[in-house]
């Protein structure tokens, strides 16, 4: 990537002034309530009478033209029915403002003349000014350290070390709030719809050389070039680890492509094959990418897919090692020496202390509770066949302190082991009668920095991803 | 670097090699590939056949039959010149009953390759990302099973080791009941020496190298076949 596009870049992905050009009622003032808390100058272009008082309301000042503005612009975001849009980045030229973000569609997504040749006219307009142009069809940049959002929901003031790219803005919006709710915080994200100038690789390029940014997520359904792309990825994911979840990989999902963001259809197979030999990780949904994101994030790197299960009951212990054989680990029996010590303290009536452990006699229903806990996750730790250890904790009878003011001793014990264990380490927090009780116990652990996963197969998956994940760097640099 | 071969088959407005141009280009690349020679008559046949020693393999050669077995264009197991003289025979008649029009180039002699694990290797398009190589178990592993992996070009050496051990029949390369187990290492320095090719050949459009022959020693083209760009 060429130092001025770098430079261009860091203008726009952390702007000083940004302008909205066409909010309106009819999207709530959606753009600029979500400039609520950005850091710089913040300024509404608009010539319908009938909008200002509503922007008035927002306090931001208004202006009939871009060219009216006082000061520079770093960053516009252009909500303008599409037939404005060449006008508007003219004005954006002559104003020499660093980008252009288009949440306008009714480009070349549609298929239709008129969308093709608009679109056409404001990328000519754009390259030969040098006007970086995000999207068109997108909601573009997200810096949440300096407030700037493209939805009010989202976080705002603290940043973070994960990247995200998406073709598509729901995507974006979602996996930012939905990250923030599990513990992900972020350094840069941006959708960038039709990649009319700048597509998915200008990105990646640019999170590569990112110092806030330790890992990439993706959201992509077609690239312009496929072997830059390639050398892209193969390059960037030595460095950090590159999360990809390629929408339209089945026929059916790749005919809604077509039609979404006028992408081509492509073979599902080569994307995989490039995914994996590139060492990205393939992700297949949203969870997914939450999931692995967070796994990445505060899990200890693995060495090895050998899981040590802790279960609440005889039932659950069944079905985690199940789910975690199924998900391609392995779930192996400890050595003489674990089983030595937990016949010490370990009651073997109403529990089992194979692997996985049934814990409901030494833990449920058990005087010593926490010591008993605190004793079975230090023999998984010091273990020589256990690489990884999985924590099931019930919603059913919940073991927690059930008054947040008080000290919780569990929580504590939890997050001692968290802290001090050398192996990859995760809680699993089932929903049993009540949504709202299981969430509240992930929120209790996430706020403490403790992985916690809703569902056996997501924890699972998880796992494996990260444990595929290290493997293939070890290999990497064994070659 | 471009192959003579490639020039010449495109000067003659063809995109199809012959079975013998396909194993010359595949000679060319660095992979071990079965001595086949093309005999114009008979007697060239015969002579031919006595120089590498039997038993030896007769196939048409025609740009304009691709399916040789089908019409009864391919002979196996050859075992002396009275053998071979009819199998000339036969073969040429086959070809002219299949197609009158066929541009018969003659018949490609070769020696029966000692038996090995049968393997594939390929190389197609992809519209996005270029040339993709593929590895396979060959028969009914590739055709049914369709147990193969690809690998974008250029490979590195982790990507022909990775590739290769990724297929679910594997296991049948390190030895499977007796049978003598391949040498990995070699097929991976045949995926890198094809990688390297179709990478500075842009004229190629597809390739099949099917069946190679995997040894405990080597491996070894049997047959194969190159498509160009038009």
């Amino acid at each position: 990537m060429g130092e001025s596009l770098t430079k261009k870049l860091d203008r726009v992905f952390n702007p000083r002034s940004v302008a909205v050009v066409g909010d309106k009622q009819a999207l709530g003032y959606m753009w600029l309530r979500s400039l609520s808390h950005f850091q710089g100058k913040v300024y509404s272009v608009q010539i319908d009478p009938n909008e200002l008082p509503g922007i008035a309301q927002l306090s931001v000042k208004n202006y009939l033209s871009l060219k009216d503005i006082p000061g520079p612009v770093d960053y516009v975001i252009a909500a303008v029915p599409r037939a404005v849009s060449p006008v508007i980045v003219k004005d954006c030229i002559q104003k020499n403002v660093g980008g252009v973000c288009f949440f306008t569609s009714g480009f070349a997504e549609t298929s239709t003349e008129e969308g093709i040749r608009l679109q056409e006219a404001i990328t000519d307009l754009a390259r030969e000014a040098g006007l970086l142009v995000i999207g068109p069809n997108c909601v573009g940049i997200y810096n949440p350290k300096i407030g700037l959002r493209h939805n009010p929901v989202q976080a705002y003031g603290e940043g973070g070390t994960v990247g995200f790219i998406a073709q598509s803005g729901t995507h974006a919006t979602l996996f930012t709030i939905a990250g923030t709710r599990n513990g992900i915080k972020f350094s840069k994200s941006v959708s960038y719809g039709n990649a009319a100038i700048l597509d998915s690789t200008d990105y990646l390029e640019y999170l590569k050389i990112d110092q806030e940014t330790e890992i990439i997520g993706m959201y992509v359904e077609s690239v312009k070039d496929g072997r830059r792309f390639f050398h892209c990825l193969r390059d960037v994911a030595e460095r950090k680890p590159v999360l990809i979840w390629r929408g339209g990989e089945s026929e059916e999902g790749s005919r809604a492509t077509a039609s979404h963001t006028g992408a081509l259809a492509q073979s599902s197979v080569v994307w995989q094959t490039l995914i994996r030999q590139c060492g990205a990780i393939r992700i297949e949904n949203l969870d997914e990418m939450i999931d692995t994101v967070k796994a990445l994030l505060y899990l200890k790197p693995a060495t090895g897919n050998r899981a040590g299960l802790i279960a609440m009951s005889g039932g659950q212990s069944v079905a985690i090692a199940d789910t975690f054989a199924k998900a391609g680990l392995k779930v192996p029996l400890l050595s003489q020496s674990s089983y030595e010590r937990l016949s010490t303290f370990f009651s073997i009536i109403g529990g089992s202390y194979r692997n996985p452990f049934d814990i409901s006699s030494s833990f449920l229903m058990s005087e010593n509770a926490i010591s008993n806990l605190a004793n079975m996750l230090d023999v998984m730790e010091q273990d020589p066949n256990i690489d990884c250890i999985v924590l099931e904790l019930f919603t059913i009878i919940s073991p927690f302190s059930q008054d947040l003011g008080k000290p919780d001793p569990l929580l504590d014990t939890i997050l001692e082991f968290k802290d001090r264990t050398k192996k990859p380490f995760l809680t699993i927090v089932t929903t049993a009668h009540s949504e709202t009780l299981a969430v509240e116990i992930r929120d209790r652990l996430t706020g403490k920095g403790i992985p916690c996963f809703p569902s056996f197969e997501r924890g699972a998956r998880a796992l494996k991803r990260l444990v595929d994940f290290y493997r293939f760097r070890q290999e990497q640099y064994l070659n | 670097m471009t192959s003579k071969i490639i020039d010449n088959v495109l000067k003659s407005a063809r995109t199809v090699l012959t079975e013998v141009e396909s194993k010359q280009l595949v000679a060319e690349a660095g992979i071990p590939v079965v001595e086949t020679k093309l005999a114009k008559t008979k007697a060239e046949a015969i002579s031919i056949s006595k120089k590498m020693g039997f038993p030896v393999v007769l196939k048409i050669v025609s740009p304009d039959i691709i399916h040789k077995s089908d019409i009864g264009g391919v002979k196996l197991g050859l075992a002396n010149a009275t053998q071979v003289g009819k199998a000339y025979t036969e073969i040429m008649a086959a070809a002219k009953k299949a197609n009158k029009k066929a541009d018969i180039h003659g018949i490609s002699v070769q020696k029966m390759a000692r038996p090995g694990v049968e393997v594939i290797m390929g190389m197609s398009k992809d519209a996005q990302f270029g040339p993709v190589l593929m590895f396979g178990l060959g028969g009914v592993f590739v055709e049914v099973l369709k147990d193969v992996a690809f690998r974008i070009v250029p490979l590195n050496r982790r990507d022909a080791s990775q590739m290769i051990r990724e297929i679910k029949g594997y296991p049948l390369l390190e030895g499977y009941r007796g049978q003598e187990p391949a040498n990995v290492t070699a097929l991976e320095d045949l995926l890198l020496k094809l990688s390297d090719f179709v990478d500075k050949n842009p004229k190629i459009k597809e390739m099949d190298l099917n069946p190679i022959f995997a040894y405990k020693d080597g491996a070894l083209a049997v047959d194969a076949r190159v498509i160009l760009e038009s």
